[in-house]
């Protein structure tokens, strides 16, 4: 369990009550997509993190790891989707240490969805859960407040309808490994070009039976050119009033373990 | 009333280069318009090679800085060793993230060099805790705007110690000269793998 | 005349013993036996499923866990060793704990046993292996700080540094028994004094992985021969 700590709240509520407008999360503005395809299944995600109308981070990861055959794609408040997978992969990896079994998809979701309903929204997770296990091929989607669908193609985030736009033209029933990871990443494509809050690259996971493949920055249609000229400033452009070289300490400073001789005083018994 | 980020203003930028990294801030502390000091340096060290910048309502910039001073004592003692940067990332996250319903209202950015590659790093946080991972460089505080179009175009790969100065102590100064809220001074540590150099700069003080 | 303070666990006898404590240890010595990394699977009954009766535990990818003693109170500790690993160092750091940690961890929980009302100290001997990331650049002795490693199962390196603090700075295997000292061999169990001597003779400096299971197996088979 998270345990959060609600000491700043009332200080928070305080404040937000004379007018004090509430903290901008960053918020991975996103699409995020998933399909099942024969003998696995496949995710991808776009790469911006938004803070407002900023781009806080040009290549983000949103595709995140629950176990080594179930994968998370997140979209809503950053920190949140981070947290609750970790939190998650967390409870489920001791839980298949104690059990001696593979997680499952269906317990991955049902923590998730347990989770998030016991915050009633306030945890802002909205989820896209894929994975194969010794049940099967699965894939699903988490909403915030505790609510789950299970469908063969999924979207989420705030370029879900561009991406579904591409599925709902061209998904079939029955697809192979390349076709799936294609229709995935032109549904993340349609995304970055027609949402503002999703942009830069295509990250893809691809997971069967045997194996599980992260394609980070699978495809890259918005890379920076070099730049023409350089704007190197020459040595000595700002004007500096103090300098200051500090040296790296020793821990020594800190901390200093003297090492026990075996003649000096009573050697410490460490064992009967 | 204004945002609490926006209160007592200030800025500070983090910059990758070539075998090192660069972390900058400003040195005002205000009451919105009202200047109360011109030495409230946001740069705070935690090891040889950790540093960790903090932007945002003062009162919690100074809280943050010695609730993080506890803990990495703390780690020190129990590891017997430094905390390493990335394992310092890690611990402001979650500290902040505990705290996800009554944040602290500080941005932070951390800078350091890995101990066991020597290869920089540098991220940033919003207030509850999720990581930005930048290759480049990190912003944060009320020039936020300012520093990242001063960055966007300044910032280039493979910048050496002394070009990485110019170019992070530029893009510092620049920015804040357009915003009201910060400047009157910047502190610039450049983190080498043998030293850390630490430069006051000759800023505006209006 | 002992039996008179052996009511409460936590009251000293008069000569300065705690005999409850001293039962538990006792209780561990006719457990089966334990060396280096390596331990004998023998159960009390022929009818027992063997593949169900498991001593050697996975902690966390690094971190192997093997006992001597009572059953269900190593799994019990083993169970609390993976979560505090998780809630304690995992979800803070988002890394595993580094085996010395874990080891004062899973100590801790053993030694609040021997003074808390109510309870019963553990029955049992752990041996903990591990092998740690350094947080030292690998090679190149200049400025660095390390502690002698101490050589174990799935251990390949490494030379004794000798410096100022015992922290993880240059990373490679750890080996270590319940009283958390580093060792670079050692058992616990019924002939625990047997098997030491004959790692004592049999153990150098720098061994190779084969090598190392090897002379484990040969400790075991030479204490468990003859019973």
């Amino acid at each position: 369990m998270p345990g959060f700590d609600f000491s700043n709240y009332n200080r928070n509520a305080a404040l937000h009550a004379r007018g004090v407008p509430l903290p901008k999360a960053t918020s991975t503005g996103t699409t995020i997509v998933g399909c099942i395809f024969d003998g696995g299944v496949g995710i991808a995600a776009d790469t911006r993190a938004t803070s407002g109308p900023i781009v806080a981070d040009k290549n983000c990861e949103k595709l995140h790891y629950i176990s080594p055959n179930i994968w998370c794609a997140g979209a809503g408040t950053a920190a949140d989707t981070e947290f609750t997978t970790a939190l998650i992969s967390s409870q489920l990896e001791l839980h298949s240490l104690s059990t001696g079994r593979k997680p499952r998809v269906v317990t991955c979701m049902t923590m998730l969805k347990q989770h998030l309903f016991r915050y009633q929204g306030h945890i802002g997770a909205y989820l896209v859960v894929a994975g194969v296990d010794p049940t099967g091929t699965h894939l699903f989607t988490v909403h915030a407040h505790g609510s789950t669908d299970k469908l063969p193609y999924v979207t989420m985030g705030s370029g879900s309808l561009a991406a579904m736009s591409v599925f709902e033209s061209q998904w079939q029933p029955s697809l192979n490994r390349d076709q799936a990871v294609k229709l995935c990443a032109d549904a993340i494509e349609a995304g970055i070009w027609n949402d503002l809050g999703s942009g830069s690259n295509v990250d893809v996971a691809i997971i069967t039976a045997d194996k599980t493949t992260l394609r980070r920055n699978y495809i890259k249609p918005n890379e920076r050119t070099a730049k023409l000229r350089s704007y190197v400033f020459p040595k000595g452009t700002t004007a500096v009033l103090n300098e200051k070289i500090i040296p790296k300490g020793d821990l020594g400073k800190f901390i200093s373990v003297e090492e026990l001789t075996e003649e000096g005083g009573d050697k410490m018994e460490v064992d009967t | 009333m204004p945002s609490p980020f926006s209160i007592n203003g200030g800025a500070c930028v983090a910059m990758v280069g070539k075998d090192c990294v660069a972390i900058a801030c400003d040195l005002r502390l205000g009451l919105q318009a009202l200047t109360v000091s011109n030495n409230f340096p946001k740069v705070f060290q935690y090891g040889d090679n950790v540093f960790l910048g903090l932007t945002g309502l003062a009162t919690d910039v100074s809280t943050v800085s010695d609730l993080f001073r506890y803990k990495v004592n703390m780690y020190r003692l129990r590891e017997e060793r430094h905390i390493a940067p990335r394992t310092f990332a890690n611990l402001v996250s979650s500290s902040l993230y505990e705290r996800r319903f009554g944040p602290y209202f500080v941005s932070p950015v951390v800078a350091g060099l890995d101990p066991k590659t020597g290869a920089p790093f540098i991220c940033g946080f919003d207030s509850i805790g999720c990581i930005d991972f930048a290759q480049d460089f990190i912003v944060s505080g009320t020039a936020t705007d300012q520093l990242f179009g001063m960055c966007e175009s300044l910032w280039e790969p493979g910048l050496g110690p002394d070009e990485l100065f110019e170019t992070i102590s530029q893009a510092l100064l620049n920015a804040v000269d357009r915003d009201a809220l910060s400047g009157w001074g910047a502190h610039v540590y450049i983190i080498e793998k043998d030293k850390v150099t630490k430069r006051l700069l000759k800023g505006r003080q209006d | 005349m002992a039996d008179r303070y052996s009511f409460s666990l936590t009251t000293f006898s008069p000569s300065g013993k705690l005999v409850q404590i001293e039962y538990a240890l006792n209780a561990v010595n006719q457990g089966p036996q334990t060396a280096s990394s390596a331990t004998e699977k023998k159960s009390s009954s022929p009818l027992a499923d063997p593949s169900s009766l498991s001593k050697i535990s996975l902690i966390t990818p690094n971190i192997g866990m093997v006992y001597s003693g009572m059953g269900p109170d190593y799994r019990r500790l083993v169970d609390r060793a993976r979560k505090v690993s998780h809630t304690g160092y995992k979800r803070i750091y988002n890394e595993y704990p580094p085996t010395r940690i874990l080891v004062q961890d899973v100590a801790r929980v053993m030694q609040e046993a021997t003074q808390s009302g109510g309870v019963r100290p553990y029955g049992v001997s752990l041996l903990v292996a591990g092998w740690d990331e350094g947080i030292l650049p690998e090679g190149g002795e200049e400025g660095s700080r390390g502690r002698g490693e101490g050589e174990s199962e799935g251990g390949e390196k490494k030379k004794t540094v000798g410096g100022k603090t015992g922290g993880i700075l240059k990373g490679g295997p750890m080996l270590y028994q319940r009283g958390y000292f580093p060792w670079k061999a050692t058992a616990i169990g019924k002939s625990a004094t047997t098997a030491k001597t004959f790692l004592e003779k049999r153990y150098t400096e720098g061994l190779e992985l084969e090598d190392a299971v090897h002379i484990a197996l040969l400790t075991l088979k030479e204490t468990i021969e003859g019973r």
